[in-house]
């Protein structure tokens, strides 16, 4: 199911296609020289409702961790009345075993930018922001960088091919975070873009209503809108003939999961790093082809399939198809960010539980009890078993706060509480008996005799 | 995030009279920063970043001047500052070492790594060698599971970490 040549890492020098020895950061003349910009032509021809209508044939849905369609969130915005819409992009990436996103920034930005100007075009929006998480120093300067040239060239600012948006010229910056995993949650983000602490909002609202600074906004992921100018170009026939097609039978309201994507691999493997290919590729295929195979010939004993949220596929699950099905098939989240951590043998996956309950305790915004004291309880709980204190009923209660923490559950208001449910219960039901043989059995009282 | 806490009743600001946030930084936010928002509370970050950038800290009077400088008041700064792991509201060494402790990193051997550095510098993590050279910190998934385990030392980030290759990068730093 390989691609026949690269698309997002088409100017990425990454294997099967090109040595990552000859990475290079791609400038403005070089991206031009191969093809760049010309998506944004080709859009800034056409009106805005017929780029939407374009995006939304083509079925991409985000590359964030959630999967909404991209086309449909665009046509989610109020009609334009002459005030400020914009467009926040999500470089936030801090979702571990997520390292994807640090690759566009890192070595082809403008492919990024050319998103961003296309997706100003189509929504009528005149502010971009590019919110790039603190600790990625050498992909901000490298982002900033490729801004200025996008300004000299006349992608943003006064005289844009853009022309005026909202009676203004349009803009994009970039914009720094401090450390918050919280602030890749969209509303976050925006609180965090305006100053505040990154504590996510109450929905609705929904930011294309009322997103940042109380005016519509469109939130994407940076490899969602990396994904819009090869899609202007080549076509929606050319997209959906990668990927996989919606289930026989399903109505055309569940979307697919056609397309490239990028997958990280990272974890006990050989060669792990971001890859290209297209949706539903394996995680067999991902790991013995992407990953070069388990590291010192040692046993799968499961993976991360998209950033720790998403929860764990087991022993048996070694041929689930990546895409973004894969929740409702395989007992998990979702496909998530697509960056899967693998595990071999030796892997203690009490150990694996508790680093993650640990994540979230540590990230939780505390805003909402149960997440907040939740995900507290769940890593002390974790703490306890891994050292050989836990009860048999441990793990019932365990699974019990795990199962009632989240905004499915409909107890929190963001999903952040939702990964810590789903990674623990996963991981705990699908290694029933490695917790098992680690706690000690439940006394139960009995009285004797009368 | 960060559960900062203090002791609000006892606690004294100290001052000094020279502005920390100094007419440059002002005349820099007001000329490239300001005009990218419709609000100025949306300078809030980079002006934190701004004056930690030049100080490796962010004092309290700082706070206020920024603060001032916003048209906000200094309690707003400070429920922001304090919400986010990177600001630090108190003199840290002149390195920062970011560890990361996430799943990738830890089963690509952090722990052991992480004992290694903190048995060196003979600090714990959140703590800082008397000496004031290194401040040891541990992070959450730095973006970077790829070439686990990795550790940020200000703003360059060292990947593939071994203790041998780790302790080069620490003793070269002067
Ligand atoms: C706790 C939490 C953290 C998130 N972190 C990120 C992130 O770092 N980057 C990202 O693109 N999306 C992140 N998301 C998803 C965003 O909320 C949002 O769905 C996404 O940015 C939308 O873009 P897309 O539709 O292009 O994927 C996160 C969501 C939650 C609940
Ligand atoms: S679910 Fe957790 S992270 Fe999300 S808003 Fe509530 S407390 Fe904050
Ligand atoms: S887990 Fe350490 S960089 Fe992601």
């Amino acid at each position: 199911m390989a691609l026949d040549a690269p698309i997002l890492t088409k100017r990425i020098p990454t294997p099967p296609f090109g040595d990552i020895a000859d990475r290079k950061v791609v400038s403005y003349d070089q991206f031009v020289a191969t093809g760049g910009y010309a998506g944004l032509d080709k859009a800034v021809s056409m009106t805005p409702a017929e780029v939407i209508d374009l995006v939304k044939a083509s079925e991409l849905r985000g590359r964030g961790g959630a999967g909404f369609p991209a086309g449909l969130k665009w046509s989610f915005l109020p009609p334009e009345d002459g005030g400020q819409r914009f467009l926040t992009v999500n470089a936030d990436e801090s979702e571990p075993g997520t390292f994807k996103d640090r690759l566009m920034l890192e070595f082809d930005p403008h492919l990024l930018l050319e998103g961003i100007a296309i997706c100003m075009h189509a929504c009528r929006l005149d502010t971009a922001y590019i919110y790039i998480r603190g600790e990625y120093h050498l992909q901000r300067k490298r982002v900033q960088a490729a801004i200025k040239e996008a300004y000299d060239n006349k992608i943003f600012g006064p005289g844009s091919k853009l022309g005026q948006i909202n009676g203004r010229d349009p803009q994009c910056f970039d914009h720094r975070g401090a450390g918050a995993y919280i602030c890749g949650e969209e509303t976050g983000l925006i609180e965090s873009l305006e100053g505040k602490r990154g504590w996510p909002r109450i929905k609705p609202p929904f930011p294309a209503v009322a997103g940042a600074f109380g005016r519509p906004t469109i939130i994407n992921n940076v490899e969602t809108l990396a994904m819009v100018g090869p899609i202007m170009v080549e076509g929606v026939d050319w997209f959906k003939s990668m990927g996989v097609a919606r289930p026989e039978g399903a109505p055309p309201t569940v979307p697919a999961s056609y397309g490239p994507k990028l997958f990280g691999i990272s974890g006990l493997v050989n060669r792990p790093g971001v890859y290209e290919d297209q949706l539903g590729i394996t995680l067999k295929e991902l790991i013995e082809v992407h990953g070069q195979g388990m590291r010192n010939g040692k046993k799968f004993k499961g993976a991360i399939p998209g950033g720790i949220s998403m929860g764990v596929l087991g022993p048996d699950q070694y041929e689930a198809g990546l895409d973004f099905d894969i929740g409702k098939k395989y007992a998990c989240l979702g496909l998530g960010t697509a960056g899967a951590i693998v595990f071999d043998e030796d892997t203690d996956m009490v150990s694996v539980a508790r680093n993650i309950a640990r994540f979230f305790a540590h990230e939780s915004c505390g805003q909402c009890t149960p997440c907040r004291e939740g995900t507290g309880w769940m890593y002390k709980m974790l703490t306890r078993i891994e050292a050989g204190n836990g009860r048999t009923k441990d793990l019932d209660l365990l699974l019990e706060i795990a199962g009632s923490i989240g905004a499915m559950p409909g107890t929190t208001i963001c999903g952040l509480a939702d990964g810590a449910n789903w990674a623990v219960r996963t991981i705990v039901n699908k290694y029933w008996d490695e917790f098992e043989s680690r706690v000690k059995p439940t006394l139960v009282q009995v009285t004797v005799g009368s | 995030m960060a559960w900062i806490t203090k002791n609000s009743a006892t606690m004294e600001i100290e001052r000094r009279d020279e502005p920390y946030l100094t007419d440059a930084m002002k005349a820099k936010l007001t000329a490239d920063v300001l005009p990218r928002f419709p609000r100025k509370q949306a300078a809030t970050l980079p002006a934190l970043h701004e004056v930690q950038h030049a100080y490796d800290y962010i004092p309290h009077q700082a706070l206020e001047e920024i603060a001032a400088f916003l048209e906000l008041e200094p309690s707003v700064v400070m429920d922001t500052a304090t919400f986010y792991e990177e600001f630090f509201l108190r003199p840290r060494g002149k390195y920062l070492i970011w560890v990361c402790q996430s799943l990738s990193c830890e089963i690509m051997g952090q722990p052991t790594l992480l004992e290694q550095i903190s048995a060196k510098l003979d600090i714990e993590p959140g703590e800082t060698t008397d000496d004031g050279k290194f401040t040891l910190m541990t992070a959450e998934c730095l973006g970077s599971c790829g070439t686990a385990p990795v550790a940020l030392v200000n703003e360059d980030l060292h990947e593939n970490l071994t203790y041998d290759n780790f302790e080069r990068v620490l003793d070269s730093l002067k």
